[in-house]
């Protein structure tokens, strides 16, 4: 009877333990939360894709490592948008349907994140771009789309900012035909004629040219004091060369987007031609902790500087950012409950946090946060986009340097 | 699963289209069109436009194959005077200018914005339902029309008369018959298909913006064509599929290959394309329907 007993009691504590034993891991399976990164790994953002994936990846990681949000795991399922909206359509479909993520996070170019924000929308599941066209505000009827990178509407902003700061009176505007080449310059019009400005002169060319000589004497013809360009690295370099070596308004001075007036371009024209060029860039949060850490584990992970892809600080910020509204939105981990909280934890009357774990902690202790990205201070607004800073550098002796950063201030 | 599936399908489906009147012209007439995507653009603008502006999505398919077949009537006279090759430049050209126009008439177009929010087709017509189950209904039931309507086509007199054309146009005129009027039908018609193929696109991918349209989606056809085997109707269908299999299957690869990251696997879903089409040109040059002799 009583070897009876002890046996039973001892095998129903060996069933137990192998239950628990079971379970544990089960429950912690049960307990991920999928999220897509769709990215353009080929294809035209084929340069940045890669980047933007990894840094996902790093933010999952940093979540995880911080015991995950809400007590789950973050698994990251990554796929390519090959930068073609039909290619991403059905990524997108894949992502939603089959790995059943619950966000999907970092589309690029803006024709992806058109294409791909009905299908993410009819499925309640939130999107994260880093796309610059207007129309993604305006198609986005449900507050389920989030954009970390700043609109062309406010580059064209800082543009009159600037402008403004520097006292022209007589701009002109160049943009190459693209959706944000004319962007922003459109942006920088609207913008200036609001403050009673006029333009002398504006010119749309086309890619890929040889020469830009006929666009440029159009531009110069009109004697303005500033050319307000939207335009990329190459263009730029052939504009500037011809406009030097014609030898015309050689007092005639540039505001130019920092993804086309950088370290490139003074290489390719030399100090004499871009002295005085004015610059104009997003920045990152290079001075916020956010930025350091992010910025160490990304060049740790590819072996190259954060500075080369501005763009994988923004799909770092989606995750991060994500992982605290996760947090916040505990223990109703839906996605349109998360969705909800994205702007709770970027607060501007919060706690300033620069991390996953800090933000996490902060959060316990039952307090609002600010999450200040390492991209930007993010500031989502009403359309839910962020409202970066930008810098205004002036290139002297052949060096880009930094005068002053100009705030639009939260709309 | 089933979701993705038949995502795959519409576009599988769209390309099919595409593939069928490409058939038509190259696999029937001996036609080298390639300017394909210029068609799938005239479509789908035409369309997407229309409904836009509040027409039915009727009207707006209707218009569409009607426009591309209005497009390619003057370019289809060239190919009257203009020898096989020189037509097929003509045709690059001719593809890669309607883009051109696409993009500058942004009055109309958007120019390099696109159009989005065009309405799908479960919208257009007023449906609740899934429109990616709307989509694949209509363009499935387009297929099989232009499956019988081929097919039809080829066994009648006038089918006789352009494989005659394709096989030897002087034996053709020699006979009596006179290949430029059945060299611009067929041509208006395939691409009617594609202006068709094209309205079906806008309104399943709801926004449509120039560089949609490159000359890769043609070249897509072709290989699609060629790989199923020119010349029969069964090709243009098996050969969309295999190419969607290869495209698509790709993604599902590294799900069971967790080692090979995405980076990695978009290259090297390239190289399994063209090695695949390498192989398939060695050693089965007519297709995987074709039978030898015809071209």
């Amino acid at each position: 009877m009583y070897r009876a007993i002890r046996t039973a009691a001892l095998a129903s504590l060996l069933t137990s333990v192998a239950a628990v034993a079971v379970t544990v891991p089960a429950a912690a399976a049960d307990k991920t939360f999928s999220v897509g990164a769709l990215n353009p790994v080929s294809g035209a953002g084929g340069t940045y894709g890669t980047g933007m994936q990894k840094a996902i990846i790093l933010a999952a990681e940093e979540i995880n490592a911080a015991g995950g949000a809400c007590g789950t795991r973050i698994a990251v399922v990554a796929e390519d948008t090959q930068t073609s909206p039909e290619a991403a359509v059905l990524a997108a479909k894949k992502l939603v349907e089959v790995n059943k993520v619950q966000v999907v996070m970092g589309t690029w170019s803006s024709g992806v994140t058109l294409a791909v924000m009905p299908i993410t929308t009819a499925a309640g599941v939130p999107l994260m771009n880093t796309s610059g066209a207007p129309a993604i505000s305006t198609e986005d009827k449900e507050d389920l789309v989030w954009r970390f990178q700043a609109t062309n509407g406010r580059f064209g902003q800082a543009f009159s900012e600037i402008a403004a700061l520097r006292g022209f009176q007589r701009p002109a505007t160049m943009a190459y035909n693209n959706a944000s080449g004319l962007g922003n310059t459109e942006g920088f019009e609207q913008a200036w004629t609001a403050r009673g400005g006029r333009l002398v002169s504006k010119v749309v060319y086309e890619p890929k040219q040889a020469s830009y000589r006929s666009e440029l004497q159009q531009i110069l013809a009109a004697n303005p004091d500033v050319v307000v360009m939207g335009s990329y690295l190459p263009d730029t370099t052939i504009i500037l060369r011809e406009w030097f070596q014609s030898g015309e308004n050689p007092d005639l001075k540039w505001i130019i987007p920092g993804w086309a007036a950088n370290e490139k371009l003074v290489e390719a024209l030399g100090p004499e031609v871009t002295a005085g060029i004015i610059a104009v860039d997003s920045i990152s949060n290079e001075n916020a902790p956010s930025y350091a850490r992010f910025g160490e584990a990304y060049a740790r992970a590819t072996g190259e500087p954060a500075g080369a892809n501005v763009y994988a600080a923004m799909t770092y910020d989606m995750m991060i950012l994500w992982g605290l509204a996760m947090q916040a939105s505990c223990p109703d981990l839906a996605p349109r409950a998360i969705n909800a909280r994205l702007r709770a934890v970027d607060d501007p009357t919060g706690e300033a946090v620069y991390g996953f774990a800090e933000g996490k902690a902060a959060l316990e202790a039952g307090k609002t946060i600010n999450y200040e990205g390492a991209s930007s201070q993010l500031a989502l607004d009403e359309y839910g986009d962020v409202t970066p800073d930008f810098s205004l550098s002036v290139i002297t002796d052949g060096k880009i340097v930094r005068e002053r950063v100009v705030s639009l201030g939260v709309k | 699963m089933e979701a993705y599936l038949l995502a795959v399908a519409v576009i599988a489906l769209i390309y099919t289209l595409l593939t069928l009147g490409l058939n038509l012209q190259y696999g029937f007439t001996g036609l080298i069109n390639f300017g394909v995507v210029g068609f799938f653009a005239i479509g789908a603008y035409t369309s997407g436009l229309t409904v836009l502006a509040g027409w039915p999505l009727p009207v707006g398919l209707l218009l569409a194959a009607l426009a591309a077949a209005l497009a390619s009537w003057p370019v289809g006279l060239l190919s009257l005077r203009l020898r096989i090759e020189y037509f097929a430049i003509v045709m690059l050209g001719y593809a890669e200018t309607i883009r051109l126009v696409v993009t500058s008439e942004s009055w109309l177009t958007g120019g390099v914005r696109g159009i989005a929010g065009i309405p799908s087709t479960s919208a257009a017509l007023g449906l609740q339902a899934d429109p990616t189950l709307v989509t694949f209904a209509i363009t499935l039931a387009a297929v099989v029309a232009v499956i019988l309507v081929t097919r039809h086509l080829i066994a009648s007199p006038f089918g006789r008369v352009i494989r005659a054309i394709r096989d030897d146009e002087d034996a053709v005129r020699a006979l009596g018959k006179h290949p430029g009027r059945f060299k611009v039908t067929v041509f208006v018609l395939g691409n009617a298909v594609a202006g068709l193929a094209g309205a079906l696109y806008a309104h399943y991918i709801t926004y449509i913006s120039p560089d949609q349209f490159v000359s890769l989606l043609t070249f897509y056809i072709w290989v699609a064509m060629i790989m199923g085997g020119a010349g029969r109707i069964g090709g243009a269908v098996v050969g969309t599929v295999v190419l969607m299999v290869f495209v698509e299957g790709s993604r599902f690869v590294r799900d069971v290959m967790p080692g090979v990251a995405e980076v990695e696997m978009s290259s090297i879903r390239l190289g399994v394309i063209g090695l695949a089409l390498m192989l398939l040109m060695r050693f089965r040059p007519q297709g995987i329907l074709g039978t030898k002799g015809n071209p």
